[in-house]
């Protein structure tokens, strides 16, 4: 995810979404923005996996309920084919759930259906550049996530034996900051750091979520013997 | 093991124990020999009060009134009866001459056996006219019912003795009876004795300790249970039964007491043994009887105060107390038959039929005591004694063991009543939450229906009437369908837990206002300090929140032509205040155009408890929803 605002190249955008209506607002959305290219769109779990065989487009986004499949199952997938590619879960509410679930999977933010066009094309620009949106409630969520009396021996040393992340204290207190409702140039006028440097807490916050799903994965396989 | 649970057993066992008994004594009496000589003859002389025997037979005592043992002369009441000191009362001196067969000096000790004898006074037996033995005891009192196993003195170039002559002194008219005599080896005549010993003496006297010893424990027992009388008379009944005992294995040596006191002990104690056996079936059944108490009491303290040392000598005037005393227990064993078959108590019954049993023991015994039978016979009411202490036993064992029995039904009763309780209390609980979460879904559905009508719904119905009117064109149709949008979040938001966090709930509100605010050009200026956690926020006041700060902004966003918007939260005193302040062109809080809305916020605002003031200028409006930090402070 190289930040390159200056190229000229499009950004190449594809789609993962079974609603006709919102392809329809999304294909709208990016033909009104010269700098974003739709290089694809699947209906189906099935269609978007044969995509995910094509060269990687730089950002993916991806709705959940799918016909044939969970869009989970696909941003997984997605991640691993194009690790490249900046992914995010199209949306209504936000709902901690899905999203935290999406992001576990490698997705790196979210897409609110119900934004007007011009928000949508700004979004998936903001992603790209490495800003990852993040609602209070998922920021509380996380918090909890990484709670230290969550595991047994959750002390820094353990965490790093097992090689389970651990939140800094500048993270938790990013996050903190979101749960009180500050946007993140509050945040980083409050922290004394620059609004991209809160952008970078909130992406790696959310690459510890992904490992750390991932080796709780690892830790449960092995309690029930299948690693 | 059930076997030994049976009611049976314990019979069983005392069943098996009398068998054994029996066998052993039956074996030890067929091993037995010696000779028993039966033809003696009889010379009395009259004499006053008590004299020691001479130093030699008389001569002449061969020519006496020949008789067959036993001998036993009948009784007749005597003249004499009357004398307050036994130094003048008529007696009578009765030698015995028994001519013994000859024997062959095998160097072995001879022993002279006599079963019983029936005699007051002075026991002397004399060998060939030679003082051989005498007893020492009590005059009266002196274990006459003891049988006596002596040996003939053995010295050097002695003979086996040929004639024996036996002296006894007595009360003119009452005893003088002498049984069968003895003679062989020890070999031949030690099963004889210990056999006669065991059942005359032994058995009686072990029977009666043990039965006190019982009586003791539950003397032990009454103490710690005051209110449970059986046991004070179990131990009373014993008691009687021991001291009543006492004269059958005591008396062969002198006695620590009189022969006054010893009488009156042994004569009167029969009186309270009825008594307390008395009480005790009442206790047993719980039945008074009180006119057979009082006659019982009435006759035995009568007896016993008129029979005290000093007064009437019971030893002499036994007859008519036992007399008495048979009729009294008479009426008691026929009471405590009844009062068992009453209650259907078996073993109370045996022992009422035992009482009867006792008292025809006691007519033979009487009839013994005074040489009305061979006197060679055993009392019986000795035996009928280890039956009665057998019986009693086996009474206070049944109420041991029913009494654990019951303990332990108790207990199981109680567990069982415990896991039923526990079970209704579970199910009571179970349906109380039950009915709780159901009066909580009840209310949420009407908080969410209401929320629906008053706010998604009467926006989606303004938003249809305008489409439906000329006015459609002039209308923002999304701006109202974004507003609808807003709305059902905020309902989604506010059914997510905050878990007392206002900030948090004020937080989602920002992050689903900031597209629109975004939209309409306005700044958002969020100051928010860190407040204490909001006990009583629950769902629904979360909902009245949001729900009031969103028409806030709304009533900024379309009304006020602001540019900045600042919320602000902060603790004053025990409240969290909460702020919104634009900087448009403020408003008339009574305008009927505002009017509605703002009577809505005022509403939700008391719903929880809250207040809500507007403060207008001309720089700006400022809102202040003011909620209480501590529920004892919120309406709910």
């Amino acid at each position: 995810m190289s930040i390159d605002d200056a190229a000229p190249a499009p950004l190449k955008v594809a789609l993962v979404e079974d609603d006709a209506a919102f392809q329809n607002a999304f294909r709208t959305a990016l033909t009104t923005a010269p700098d974003l290219l739709m290089v694809g769109v699947a209906a189906t779990a099935a269609e978007a996996r044969g995509m995910l065989c094509a060269p990687p487009a730089d950002v993916l986004v991806v709705d959940l309920g799918l016909p044939d499949g969970s869009g989970i199952e696909i941003i997984g997938e997605a991640h691993a084919r194009w690790p490249t590619c900046a992914i995010m879960v199209a949306t209504t509410f936000a709902d901690e759930r899905h999203v935290i679930a999406s992001i576990e999977a490698g997705a790196s933010g979210y897409l609110l259906k119900d934004s007007r066009l011009e928000t949508i094309a700004e979004d998936i620009r903001t992603l790209h550049a490495g800003g990852s949106p993040i609602s209070p409630r998922i920021a509380r969520q996380v918090l909890m996530r990484f709670r230290p009396d969550e595991r047994s021996a959750a002390t820094p040393e353990s965490d790093a034996a097992t090689g389970v992340p651990s939140l800094s204290d500048r993270e938790k207190e990013t996050l903190q900051l979101i749960t009180r409702g500050f946007s993140f140039e509050e945040i980083a006028e409050l922290m004394n750091v620059s609004r991209n440097t809160v952008l970078t807490f909130v992406r790696r916050i959310y690459a510890k979520l992904e490992v750390r799903s991932k080796t709780e994965a690892v830790f449960e396989a092995r309690a029930h013997g299948l690693l | 093991m059930d076997f030994f649970r049976a009611r049976w057993f314990p019979w069983a066992a005392f069943a098996v124990a009398g068998a054994i008994l029996l066998m052993i004594a039956l074996v030890f009496q067929a091993r037995a020999g010696g000779e028993r000589v039966t033809a003696a003859a009889l010379t009395a002389t009259q004499t006053i009060g008590y004299q020691a025997p001479p130093r030699e037979a008389p001569p002449n005592l061969q020519r006496g009134t020949p008789i067959a043992l036993p001998y036993s002369p009948k009784p007749f009441a005597s003249v004499g009866l009357g004398a307050t000191s036994i130094l003048s009362l008529p007696t009578q001196v009765s030698w015995y001459w028994v001519e013994l067969p000859p024997r062959n000096n095998n160097g072995r000790h001879i022993y002279l056996y006599i079963p019983r004898r029936k005699s007051d006074g002075t026991l002397a037996i004399y060998a060939d006219g030679r003082l051989i033995h005498q007893t020492h005891s009590n005059l009266q009192w002196n274990g006459s019912n003891q049988p006596l196993l002596i040996a003939f003195p053995q010295t050097d170039g002695s003979e086996p003795p040929r004639s024996l002559q036996i002296r006894l002194q007595h009360v003119r008219g009452i005893g003088g009876a002498l049984s069968s005599v003895w003679v062989g080896d020890y070999r031949q005549l030690a099963p004889r004795y210990s056999v006669r010993d065991f059942f005359q003496v032994q058995l009686p006297a072990f029977s009666s300790v043990a039965f006190l010893f019982t009586g003791v424990f539950g003397l032990l027992l009454w103490f710690g249970r005051r209110n449970e009388r059986i046991y004070l008379l179990y131990f009373a009944m014993s008691a009687a039964c021991f001291v009543r005992m006492l004269h059958i294995f005591l008396g062969a040596r002198p006695l620590i007491v009189s022969d006054d006191w010893f009488g009156w002990l042994t004569v009167v104690s029969p009186y309270w043994m009825i008594l307390t056996t008395h009480l005790f079936v009442e206790e047993l059944h719980q039945r008074r009887k009180p006119i057979l108490t009082w006659t019982i009491v009435f006759a035995g303290s009568g007896w016993t105060i008129a029979t005290l040392p000093g007064l009437l000598d019971p030893t002499l005037i036994s007859v008519p107390i036992y007399v008495s005393l048979l009729f009294v227990g008479l009426i008691g064993a026929a009471n405590a038959i009844v009062q068992a078959v009453k209650a259907h108590s078996r073993v109370s019954l045996l022992m009422g039929i035992w009482c009867l049993v006792t008292i025809g023991a006691g007519i033979y015994d009487l009839c013994l005591q005074q040489n009305l039978v061979n006197i060679e016979n055993v009392y019986l009411t000795n035996f009928t004694g280890v039956g009665f202490t057998l019986l009693s036993w086996y009474v206070m064992y049944s109420r041991y063991s029913d009494a654990l029995e019951t303990a332990t039904k108790a207990k199981t009763d109680l567990a069982e009543r415990l896991a039923l309780r526990e079970a209704e209390l579970t199910a009571s609980h179970a349906q109380l939450r039950e009915i709780e979460n159901r009066e909580l879904l009840h209310r949420e559905r009407q908080r969410l229906m209401q929320d629906m009508h008053d706010g998604l719904g009467s926006s989606l119905v303004t938003a249809l009437r305008a489409f439906e009117s000329d006015r459609a064109a002039d209308i923002d149709a999304v701006a109202i369908l974004h507003g609808c949008i807003d709305d059902l979040k905020l309902t989604i938001d506010s059914m997510e837990p905050v878990e007392t966090d206002l900030l948090l709930l004020l937080a989602t509100l920002r992050f689903r206002l900031q597209p629109r605010l975004e939209a309409s050009g306005v700044k958002l200026v969020w100051r928010a300090s860190s407040i204490p956690p909001l006990e009583w926020l629950d769902q629904r006041h979360a909902l009245h929140i949001l729900r009031i700060l969103q028409e806030a902004f709304t009533n900024v966003l379309k009304h006020a032509a602001a540019s900045q918007i600042a919320l602000t939260i902060h603790v004053q005193d025990d409240r969290v205040l909460v702020s919104v302040q634009d900087n448009g062109k403020g408003f008339e809080p009574s305008s009927p155009i505002r009017g509605r809305g703002l009577a809505n916020q005022k509403s939700r605002a008391e719903a929880i408890g809250a207040a809500i003031s507007w403060a207008p200028s001309s720089r700006g409006t400022t809102l202040i929803l003011s909620l209480p930090i501590t529920k004892s402070l919120a309406t709910i």
